[in-house]
């Protein structure tokens, strides 16, 4: 066999660095790979807020990181979803959860009974159906049991503080023996087939084997010396600032984020347990910073404090594993800092690097089923994304006429048709969302599909409706015993002051 | 409720009974009004006489008996396939259904096996497979479902003989209102606004209309390809071989519960054992052996004496650009061939069928359905034709021109780079559709002779003794498990033996 990778050098900083670090070191560092951080400044803000999907439980299992402890060292909350609230001048609000809706009837989707009912004037959203919804509307968290689990699949996401987080995983990842060098970027050698060396400014290079770029935005490696492209996925968003701050903590405490659209953009509030994050995402072109940070205040009806602004261009670099490189995180691919993308992509590139970490340090083949993967999961969470655009109810507002008549890529195209026909969902390689949560979404923005599967016709009107019923009497009743997200926290990850009596 | 949709099928056959059965029984009843045209006349190819273990899941969902249909069509049980001669000759694989090993540490078996080979381990992969080892010693027995359990983790297919299943199917589908007409298609009228099929004419004058026209007519493709002129997307430079001879023989030894393919100078012959008899067939490419040696070459390979003279098939690889265009969808032979070499012939059958009942227009036929459907299709094919061309391709045979070729031709990118990367750390990527999870690329790779030279870097988290510890006990503990199991032999006659093979005994006492 060929040299083995023994040296690992991450470039870069905050949560992108160092769950990398932690995740390598924990999953190779038995066998004596060493994993070094060049750990540049943090571009964390203390506003900042890491909102992760249910999935993160599986990543924190992977780094060896306990959740309720993650929650209690970072005021973290449960998400059972997001909110959506003013995409459209027409539509109620509506909620993603990440649960399923209704149970099916004779094998067959509920979606498709609903949307036989609708047709026929039923009125009922979809989403009460979904036990997961219901939970998120009213601050409660799913306990699951023998009667909730064989109907709905409801898991809560996270809110956490992002410099509280990162502060943990660093040291975590120092306790299990990873280096750490701080600093600037010094210099960078590169060769024909990536990257030889790089130094902090005045000091010693540092050689390595492979080489993570977590740099960022500012992708130090893979795009300043590698020089690998970012495709831009502007035209599709339309926002180009974030704007980050934070209120109060909300009484009480909601079990999802809320996310509401205004005449340039979105804004969302992300709660934690001792204060309320919210984010921006806004074209400056129709709005000035200082007039985002002000509308801010009026959009979520509080006080806000410190605000900070950074530029946001989605997009991604098609090789973000060249040569020796692996870039993870927003240095290989931007999206908005909505669906939770940022941390999942982190997740998913960290994963995909340790199922596919090279076995030789001379030869990485391993780059073209990671650089595949990685852009299938890009893609496909992008498109989820441009779903809240594309559908936007919005009308006569140049920012959101604009969204609206963007023609979407072609996978999204047929995905949108697909639904729009008959309400079924197309699935491609590699997505984060499920069929029930592109249902919820493209429902919830208003893509009614126009017909159902001709089976439903079968079915005895009465013994749809009694179905419905039973199913609306079951959650009802279900949510009521459920205990609130405060509750649920307080007693699996109390926050430190509260439990040191 | 709206009227029932009319369908009209065309062709009897596998493709054509199953579709039938399923739209009549696994359809609620009222939804559709179906017909079945087809002529006396015309023989049907049913060379598919071996499934896959999917075939199961479709029996069970239109509510077919297991052991009933067993007994009507001399089926057999079947646990995988084995290759004689692929790859170099002398050798011999099976390709079972189930994985080898459990994974450890969330790392697949035999990136562990991998290690020990490289550091000099002498052993068979086959022996941590349950399925195989059982078809070593022609043993059966079905899945527990304990899914912990090792028993659990295989499943099994049929052999059956194509022609009774078709006939099974006819009696299920007419006993559920499914009404047949017996007639040559003439004419096919086409409606002169989109071009859909309005009606077929029958020989006897009479037209039958309908809103969905299902093209089961096998190779002709009378509507796919004649009424509508889709057309053929040639395979032939991957999969060159054009004919084959099918004959059956006379049983003769223990009923071996797999299906056995062996590569032969310009092709392969496949064996397939059922209660009555042994299908066998040549499947050879005609630019590389005459008609006439390839039938003296099927004939003197022959476990028994042949019943029948050998039968000529001749077909293109490939298939046809969409399945479902207009009111018209193809499925079985109609909407593509690709050599029977995995068994897979009756597999594209039913996932058509499925993803038609999932995807089930009305009477107005949405294009939004008509492009998922071919893209679900497009995907089965595509992944089928890629593992058959692995096959061919990977092969150190130079005994014969037809292996050199194959061994040389250019193969799809995606392919090559799945080969590339097994090779250089024993990684196979999944996919999301479409047939042949990693182990079957497993079988195939290790057994034609592909082997890792590195392994995933996970697997040195564990040490080496206690990696050959649970080698050690996995492969003595299939050992054990598959003691417990039955001859097939007598596993099939005690649970499904076709009347006229029942012992005497019994069929005394019923």
């Amino acid at each position: 066999m060929s040299r083995p990778v023994r040296n690992v050098v991450i470039v870069g900083r905050d949560a992108a660095a160092w769950l990398t670090a932690l995740g390598l070191k924990r999953a190779f560092g038995r066998q004596g790979v060493n994993v070094t951080v060049l750990e540049l400044p943090s571009m964390v803000r203390s506003a900042d807020v890491l909102v992760g999907l249910p999935t993160l439980e599986g990543l924190h299992r992977l780094l060896g990181l306990d959740t309720d402890d993650m929650l209690a060292a970072t005021a973290g909350a449960y998400a059972l979803g997001q909110q959506f609230a003013n995409w459209s001048q027409a539509r109620p609000p509506f909620v993603h959860a990440y649960d399923t809706h209704g149970a099916p009837i004779h094998r067959i989707d509920f979606l498709q009974h609903w949307l036989k009912a609708r047709s026929e004037g039923m009125n009922v959203p979809l989403e009460e159906f979904s036990l997961g919804a219901a939970a998120a509307k009213h601050g409660r968290f799913v306990v699951h049991g023998d009667a909730t689990s064989g109907f709905s699949k409801a898991r809560a996401g996270y809110h956490l503080d992002a410099s509280a987080y990162i502060r943990l995983v660093r040291q975590k990842a120092i306790e299990l023996g990873v280096q750490r060098q701080a600093g600037k970027l010094g210099e960078v050698v590169r060769s024909d087939s990536g990257i030889v060396s790089v130094s902090l400014a005045g000091g010693e290079p540092l050689a390595a084997d492979l080489f993570v770029d977590a740099s960022g935005v500012d992708a130090v490696l893979i795009g300043k010396v590698l020089e690998q492209p970012l495709e831009s996925w502007s035209p599709w968003f339309g926002c180009d600032r974030v704007l980050v701050t934070s209120g109060p903590k909300l009484n009480p405490l909601p079990a999802m984020s809320r996310i509401s659209g205004f005449k340039a953009g979105w804004i969302g509030m992300f709660p934690l347990r001792d204060r309320t994050p919210v984010v921006a995402a806004y074209d400056s072109r129709r709005i000035s910073d200082a007039e985002m940070l002000q509308s801010a205040s009026v959009l979520c009806g509080m006080r806000l404090g410190d605000a900070f602004v950074a530029p946001c261009e989605p997009g991604m670099r098609s090789a973000p594993w060249t040569g020796n490189c692996v870039a993870i995180g927003e240095a290989a691919v931007v999206l908005e800092p909505l669906d939770a993308a940022s941390l999942h992509m982190i997740h998913v590139g960290l994963s995909h690097l340790i199922t596919l970490f090279p076995v030789s340090a001379e030869a990485m083949l391993e780059a073209e089923p990671f650089n595949t993967s990685m852009q299938n999961h890009a893609r496909n969470l992008r498109d989820f994304q441009i779903v809240h655009y594309r559908l936007n109810g919005r009308l006569d507002e140049p920012f959101w006429d604009r969204a609206r008549e963007t023609p979407p890529p072609p996978e999204l195209a047929a995905k949108l048709d697909l639904f729009a026909a008959r309400g079924a969902v197309a699935l491609y390689d590699d997505e984060t969302f499920q069929e029930e949560n592109w249902a919820s979404v493209l429902i919830g923005h208003g893509l009614i599909p126009r017909g159902y599967d001709p089976q439903v016709d079968t079915l005895a009107p009465d013994e749809l409706i009694a179905a419905f019923q039973r199913m609306l009497g079951f959650i009802a009743s279900t949510v009521r015993d459920m205990p609130s997200v405060e509750a649920q926290l307080e007693l699996f990850a109390p926050l430190p002051s509260n439990a040191s009596f | 409720m709206p009227a029932p949709l009319k369908v009209v099928i065309v062709g009897g056959g596998t493709s054509g009974w199953m579709s039938a059965a399923a739209l009549v029984a696994g359809l609620p009843p009222g939804l559709c009004e179906v017909r079945l045209v087809e002529s006396d006349e015309i023989g049907i190819v049913g060379v598919g006489e071996a499934t896959l273990p999917q075939i199961k899941d479709f029996n069970d969902h239109i509510g077919v008996d297991e052991a009933d249909f067993m007994r009507q069509t001399q089926a057999t049980f079947k646990l995988g396939i084995e290759f004689v001669d692929w790859g170099f000759k002398g050798s011999s694989y099976i390709h079972p259904f189930g994985v080898h090993g459990k994974p450890l540490g969330g790392v697949p078996f035999y990136q562990y096996w991998a290690k020990a080979r490289l550091n000099g381990r002498v052993d068979d992969l086959g022996d941590y497979s349950l399925p195989i080892v059982a078809s070593r010693q022609n043993r059966f027995a079905f899945p527990s479902t304990d899914e912990d359990g090792l028993s659990s983790n295989f499943a099994y297919a049929y052999h059956f003989d194509a022609h009774l299943y078709a006939r099974f199917l006819r009696g299920f589908a007419e006993a559920r209102g499914l009404r047949r007409t017996e007639g040559r298609i003439v004419d096919v009228t086409l409606k002169p606004e989109d071009g859909h099929i309005a009606s077929i004419r029958l020989e006897s004058g009479e037209v039958i209309a309908g809103d969905l026209f299902i093209d089961c007519s096998g190779f002709r493709s009378m509507l796919m390809g004649q009424a509508l002129g889709v057309g053929y997307e040639d395979w032939t430079p991957w999969l060159p071989c054009d004919r084959a001879y099918a004959v059956p023989c006379e049983r003769a030894g223990a009923l071996t519960p797999y299906t056995r393919s062996t590569a032969r100078e310009a092709g392969w012959q496949w064996r397939i054992p059922l209660q009555h008899r042994t299908g066998n067939g040549y499947v050879y490419s005609s630019r590389f052996i005459s008609d006439d040696e390839a039938a003296a070459t099927l004939l003197a390979n022959l476990d028994g004496k042949a019943l029948d003279d050998p039968r000529p098939l001749r077909f293109q690889a490939g298939r046809r650009e969409t399945s479902w265009s207009r009111n018209c969808i193809a499925i079985g032979l109609a909407s593509g061939f690709l050599e029977p070499l995995e068994s897979t012939s009756i597999y594209l059958i039913q996932v058509a069928i499925t993803n038609l009942l999932k995807l089930l227009p009305g009477r107005a036929i949405d294009p939004a359905l008509v492009s998922e459907f071919n893209r679900l299709i497009d995907v089965e094919y595509g992944r089928v034709r890629d593992f058959l061309i692995l096959h061919y391709h990977l092969n150190g045979r130079d005994d014969a021109p037809l292996w050199r070729y194959c061994r040389e031709m250019p193969v799809p990118d995606s392919l090559k780079s799945r080969m590339a990367l097994f090779e250089h750390r024993g990684h196979i990527a999944k996919y999301k559709d479409g047939l042949f999870q990693p182990p079957s690329w497993l079988a195939v790779f290790v057994g034609q002779g592909l082997l890792p030279a590195g392994y995933d870097p996970l697997v040195d988290n564990v040490l080496q003794e206690h990696i050959l510890r649970e080698l050690d006990q996995f492969r003595a503990d299939v050992a054990q498990t598959v003691e417990e199991m039955r001859d097939h032999g007598g596993f099939v006659a005690d649970f499904c033996a076709a009347p006229a093979n029942r012992p005497l005994s019994s069929r005394v006492a019923s």
